[in-house]
């Protein structure tokens, strides 16, 4: 849409001017539009931590051995990566907002490097774990042959691969949409002053992130301690 | 002549300027041509599920297999869930009045995000075409009527393990969810963002507080049944483990899920239609609505309310009984403000000069079949009863008379009340008359027997019955005749009247709503000419007539 | 172009919340082997909980957001909600004896 909106304007009985809130340029209304898009998103994985935690209820030793066979230390490179990531993605924002469009071009392709490193990651550690025999479709993971395991491990994985699946889905999208601002940028639609398409952006990827905080300690961390058999929580 | 936004070349489209009507059309995000396209394809599907229900109601005219057997049977009762859910009753008033009336109620040109609303209404069809492609499936033996016969429902362990397209169906309630999503984020971010200067939350009209009610359940309760429909979809295709029992996996987790956001979804549908309602009922009493404040009010608790009570339909799954304890006494809570409502509509007519217009008649009809809905819920909600008339006959007849009696009614209502705004014709009253009255004892026959026959012991979706039921089935199958013949001669009068109606002019009614102050009738493409500064009641009524009045640059002349 | 925006000072801001989230990351990491070893599960999200209040505060500029505040209060107090019941719901499960899902069959 062009950018020659000129607002119009409302007079009251008095005589009094008020200015109409129309929906183009609507930087209050693009937020909260982008916020309640991704109120969706945590009652999606909401849901899918509901599951999780019925579950890990239902099975505390099934689920605490299950984690700790997981590689918490490309988990744990893989929880930096994308920390360090949310800073690139917050500092271009901010170039942006100040009027340092080429800092802000190269903040996003940071952002970009860091979000495909953790995807490459997660291929070295989903490989691993199918070279394991753990992976959908594979024995370990379907129920009466001899490699099946208990069925609260089958659960932690289903859900593992899931969860980790679709985080990793949403990485691919925010891969996308980055590449795709890049280009808005390079068009001049997204400026200092006229930044919300940014703003946003940068708000999907740290929901990206928030996802990762929580499903990597119920992941990986759970069954990070005395995995001797003894029960930890509750 | 002023031109309308129905006029060829008066929209703005998504994607550059086309010259033909056709692509003008396809293209356009002018919120109201948006609407009418919804209602277009909505009405088409809705009669496709309306033939599948009499297709049913003549197999089971009596006992035994009459035309169709058993397997296409449960496929039949599928697709008319599937379609009357999915693609009829949840895009709905919403899709409808909500993107054509809405944004004229508030004094706004359009919604927040006019693209994002040309797409949503292009997802939906997305949808709709995948919900089609799940109708046939190829085998060795050629095509055949692949659709699911899980139920609308699609509860694990059976889903699962059926062969028919099952994961189709679900495909296409996952992307139809979406549409939902989407709509509710829009009217969500216009109606915080978009009133008209002066016009506070409590002097909007109360269809609009239904519509910002419904928008936070399509917002928030739609991504769960999403995410459900995904991790059946996933169990199928990868064994994750999570529904499958073999696997330590839970059915009833399935039943959670799914009902978490389905029993939200019919307070999804019946919302706007009691917005509908208390549009309609001021305007054929010539009177202000009584207690504004306290039916705004209502519309919110039964959206917050109507989040927890879920549980209501696995009362006989296997829940522990202080969970179904607690979902019963949470139960009848929802119920108050619906009440409250309806003392608030009944209070609004007393004393007031009753015009019987058609509008009127499908409203006051709609009291009646929504109040036998409404109180047989409560009924079921009860624990004790509901082991007896869980999966029964009297469950269906409830929610047909919610369902059919309150939203669809109210759908019905609305389009005879908006139509001279929407077409700038009027229809044929007295032929609209014959067809409501049609549509109401045909309803009553064709339900009323039910809770008798649920009662009495009547299965649901059975394909089959003891012949003691058949009295039931036959006077239900009378119903069912009268019901759509009814429906057609409604449609058929509807479509006469845009077509070759006479011409009318702005506010036929004399209602005060903002959307009736247009200055051509129907209303140009960018609504009003000046968005009126609102210091004012939706509903100022004084001896019968309405007291705000506008000149044609919406200034107050009163 | 934000003629307030105080760069140096967002800057530094941003630095900081990464040197908060590191060291609560490593907190993460040492806690199971260190303290409260019998309550990992209920540590762990706790300590995700406070890394996301620190990033929503910040990295995603809700601080003076009172409306979007509080709509995100009223989806999670829903999650919340189903968390309690169906929580409850399980915690008073009656039919262990036929249930064929809990007690493990192998």
């Amino acid at each position: 849409m062009s950018h020659e909106y000129v607002p119009e304007v409302s007079t009251d009985r008095e005589g009094k001017e008020h200015v109409v809130q129309g929906w183009q340029d609507d930087r209050e209304g693009g937020k909260m539009g982008f916020w309640l898009f991704m109120l969706t998103e945590v009652m999606m994985f909401g849901a899918m931590f509901l599951v999780l935690t019925y579950y890990f209820s239902l099975h505390q030793q099934d689920f605490i051995n299950a984690s700790a066979s997981l590689n918490r230390l490309l988990g744990g490179i893989n929880t930096v990566v994308l920390l360090f990531s949310a800073l690139t993605m917050g500092l271009g924002l901010l170039k942006m907002r100040s009027g340092d469009v080429k800092g802000a071009q190269l903040m996003i392709w940071a952002t970009i490097v860091l979000a495909t490193a953790f995807l490459v990651i997660k291929g070295f550690e989903w490989t691993a774990e199918y070279n394991h025999g753990v992976f959908l479709g594979l024995d370990a993971l379907q129920s009466g042959n001899e490699h099946s395991k208990p069925f609260g491990e089958i659960l932690f994985f289903g859900m593992y691969f899931t969860m980790t699946g679709l985080h990793g889905f949403h990485i691919i999208i925010g891969i996308g949409i980055m590449l795709w601002l890049l280009k808005r940028i390079k068009a001049g639609k997204v400026t200092p002053g006229h930044n919300i398409l940014h703003f946003n952006i940068a708000l999907y990827w740290d929901l990206v992130h928030l996802i990762w905080v929580f499903v990597f300690p119920y992941f990986y961390m759970i069954g990070a301690g005395d995995i001797g058999g003894v029960i930890h929580g509750h | 002549m002023s031109k309308s936004y129905l006029d060829k070349d008066e929209t703005h489209c998504a994607i550059g300027h086309p010259k033909s009507a056709f692509w003008q059309w396809m293209l356009t995000v002018d919120h109201k041509r948006i609407g009418i396209m919804y209602a277009a394809v909505m009405f088409v599907f809705f009669f496709v599920a309306v033939f599948t229900a009499l297709l049913m109601r003549v197999e089971l005219f009596a006992p035994g297999a009459q035309f169709i057997d058993g397997d296409m049977f449960n496929q039949a009762f599928t697709l008319h869930g599937v379609i009357m859910v999915f693609l009829f009753i949840i895009p709905g008033i919403p899709a409808v009045f909500g993107n054509i009336v809405m944004p004229l109620m508030i004094g706004a040109k359009d919604v927040s995000f006019p693209r994002l609303n040309w797409f949503t209404f292009w997802l939906y069809i997305v949808g709709c075409i995948i919900a089609l492609s799940s109708l046939v499936t190829f085998n060795d033996a050629g095509a055949a009527i692949g659709i699911a016969d899980t139920g609308w429902t699609f509860y694990a362990p059976y889903s699962l393990n059926t062969d028919t397209n099952v994961i189709t169906t679900l495909v296409a309630a996952f992307v139809l969810g979406m549409a939902s999503i989407l709509t509710g984020l829009n009217f969500l971010v216009t109606i915080h963002r978009l009133r008209a200067p002066g016009m506070g939350f409590f002097k909007m009209p109360l269809f609009v507080w239904g519509i910002y009610a419904t928008a936070w359940i399509q917002l928030l309760a739609t991504p769960v049944v999403g995410i459900t429909l995904i991790l059946a979809i996933l169990e199928k295709f990868f064994g994750i483990g999570i529904f499958d029992p073999s696997k330590g996996g839970d059915p009833v987790l399935f039943q959670h899920l799914f009902w978490i956001y389905s029993h939200p979804a019919v307070y999804l549908m019946i919302l706007p239609a009691f917005g509908i309602m208390s549009e309609i009922i001021p305007v054929f009493s010539r009177r202000e609505i009584f207690g504004y404040r306290t039916i705004a009010l209502s519309s919110a608790s039964i959206a917050g309310i109507g989040y927890i009570v879920w549980g209501h339909h696995l009362y006989t799954s296997g829940m522990s009984d202080i969970a179904k304890t607690i979902f019963s006494f949470l139960t009848f809570f929802v119920a108050v403000p619906t009440g409250i409502k309806f003392y608030d509509w009944i209070a609004t007519m007393y004393k007031g000069k009753i015009i019987l217009a058609t509008p009127m008649l499908w409203a006051l009809g709609t009291i009646i079949t929504f109040a036998i809905g409404g109180l047989t819920g409560v009924t079921i909600a009860m624990v004790g009863v509901d082991i007896h008339l869980q999966d029964t006959y009297y469950s269906v007849a409830h929610f047909h008379y919610a369902i059919l009696g309150g939203v669809v009614f109210l759908l019905f209502a609305g389009l005879h009340y908006w139509f001279p705004l929407v077409t700038g014709k009027m229809y044929n009253e007295t032929r609209a008359k014959i067809a409501f009255y049609l549509n109401f004892v045909g309803i009553n026959l064709l339900w009323f027997p039910m809770f008798i026959a649920g009662y009495y012991g009547m299965p649901r979706r059975y394909f089959d019955y003891l012949p003691e039921f058949e009295v039931y089935h036959q006077v239900s199958g009378v119903g069912a005749i009268v019901i759509v013949t009814g429906l057609i001669f409604m449609m058929w009068n509807l479509i006469r009247g845009w077509r070759k109606g006479e011409k009318v002019g702005v506010n036929y009614w004399g209602a005060t709503t903002l959307e009736w102050h247009t200055q051509s009738s129907p209303p140009p493409l960018e609504n009003h000419p000046k968005v009126p500064y609102v210091d004012f009641n939706p509903y100022e009524y004084h001896h019968g007539e309405p007291v705000v009045k506008f000149d044609e640059n919406m200034k107050r002349i009163d | 172009m934000d003629t307030n925006v105080n760069y140096k000072a967002e800057y530094a801001g941003y630095w900081k919340v990464l040197v908060a989230l590191l060291i609560f990351t490593a907190i993460t990491f040492i806690q199971p082997g260190m303290f409260l070893t019998d309550y990992t599960f209920v540590t762990q999200i706790a300590i995700g909980a406070i890394k996301a209040w620190i990033i929503l505060m910040y990295y995603m500029h809700l601080k003076g957001e009172k409306l979007i505040i509080a709509f995100i209060y009223f989806s999670l107090f829903l999650v919340t909600f189903f968390f309690i019941v169906v929580g409850i719901d399980v915690a008073n499960f009656q039919y262990q004896d036929v249930s064929h899902i809990t007690s493990q069959v192998k």
